[in-house]
């Protein structure tokens, strides 16, 4: 066997050591907390998704109540270059589902000064749900270059009191 | 055997065998090694599978098509499939009461070793759907009514459940017009939301499917099966 330092023995040991500690605990973690990526909640098919029917709600994209005044889902229809609906009101203190999806090229979807940030994708569904605790406006836009007219790609939540 | 004399020299040489001594790290590593590699056999083969604990099921008190009060405590126990319409639902309107017909139909052929199976319509419009109307809906689809529950209630009450409880959507457009989300949910012996089909035509086979994986938990979780079924849980072991 060939002869190692003592001190770079030490080195080889904790670095292999710690790379597998690293790699144990992703692998089980990954599994406990069930990470997955945050885009595919349902595959849809952007050529008819547009297309109003008794059960496709982006046909009829917008705000809708589950609770009144507590707890709302929004349909929001991404396309170049902009967002169906443009404004949501929503009272203060919902809580609001979104479900986003595109009808043509990659979009992206964020809420500034919120968590809410999805990349969207035709054919999926993206979702994320927040709270609106206070009366205020918040925009949301497109953060995914989607072409020429991408900088006007825009909307507004306004959280009624 | 064979060598009587090596015998003596044995324990000297005890790490021959293997042509090397194991040392301590080696057979840390080893077990570690081993544990790994058994938990992701686990997870990837799922011997056990379970349907996921989503959430508590909704509270509700509500009146049934004799009308008599009928909470969500009275299903304790049972496994009971739900879906949520209104009587005057026509094309385009989506139907979805054929799929508990079917599921009902097909109760005989699912053994759930005891664990009554019980279906369940909340009619989201208490107008129109009287416990006379709901009676004879019963009637017109072939409810068994030891099976199959017609249930109704005030407005609000009907809101906060199928809205807030169950998320799922429903507005009134306009007077008798609704406007839904067809969906069906599944909820446990114990209360517990374990399963949920948001679409028009669910796979009946597959609702089948998970009520009896529901009632094979129940059943198999005695002695050690009872932390395989944690692990399997905890692991998201759920059937694709």
């Amino acid at each position: 066997m060939i002869h190692v330092d003592r001190s770079e023995k030490i080195y080889i040991i904790i670095s292999v050591t710690l790379i597998s500690v690293f790699f144990i605990a992703l692998g089980i973690s990954s599994f406990v907390y069930g990470f997955q990526v945050p885009v595919p909640e349902q595959r849809v098919d952007p050529r008819t998704i547009a297309t109003p029917a008794p059960d496709n709600p982006f046909g009829e994209p917008g705000l809708r109540e589950l609770v009144p005044g507590k707890k709302y889902e929004a349909y929001v229809l991404a396309q170049i270059w902009s967002f169906t609906p443009r404004e949501i009101r929503v009272p203060a203190g919902s809580t609001v589902t979104f479900y986003v999806t595109s009808k043509d090229v990659q979009h992206g979807f964020r809420i500034n000064e919120t968590n809410v940030n999805m990349q969207i994708v035709p054919g999926e569904v993206s979702k994320l749900t927040i709270t609106f605790d206070e009366p205020r406006e918040y925009d949301f836009i497109c953060h995914e270059y989607c072409g020429v007219g991408h900088q006007s790609m825009a909307g507004k939540i306004i959280v009624e009191p | 055997m064979n060598h009587p004399d090596g015998l003596a020299a044995e324990p000297k040489n005890s790490g021959r065998r293997w042509g090397f001594r194991p040392s301590f790290p080696v057979i840390m590593f080893s077990v570690l090694g081993f544990l790994t590699l058994g938990l992701f056999a686990f997870v990837t083969i799922r011997p056990i599978q379970v349907l996921p604990r989503i959430t508590l099921g909704p509270g509700y008190f509500l009146t049934d098509a004799n009308g008599a009060a009928v909470t969500n405590e009275d299903f304790r126990g049972s496994i009971v499939l739900y879906n949520f319409t209104y009587l005057n639902c026509t094309a385009p309107c989506p139907e979805t009461s054929g799929t508990l017909q079917e599921v009902q139909a097909r109760l005989d052929e699912l053994d759930t070793g005891g664990i009554p199976v019980r279906l369940v319509t909340i009619s989201f419009d208490p107008a129109r759907d009287t416990p006379e109307a709901l009676q004879a809906a019963a009637a017109k689809l072939g409810a068994d009514p030891a099976v199959w529950t017609f249930l109704t209630g005030a407005p609000e009450r009907l809101k906060w459940l199928i809205g807030g409880g169950f998320s799922v959507y429903y507005e009134e457009r306009e007077p008798g017009d609704f406007r839904f989300d067809p969906a069906f949910m599944l909820v446990d012996g114990a209360g517990v939301l374990r399963a949920e089909y948001r679409t028009a035509v669910p796979d009946p086979d597959r609702i089948l499917r998970d009520i009896r994986l529901v009632a094979e938990e129940v059943h198999n979780r005695q002695g050690v099966a009872n932390y395989a079924y944690d692990a399997a849980h905890l692991f998201l072991c759920y059937p694709r």
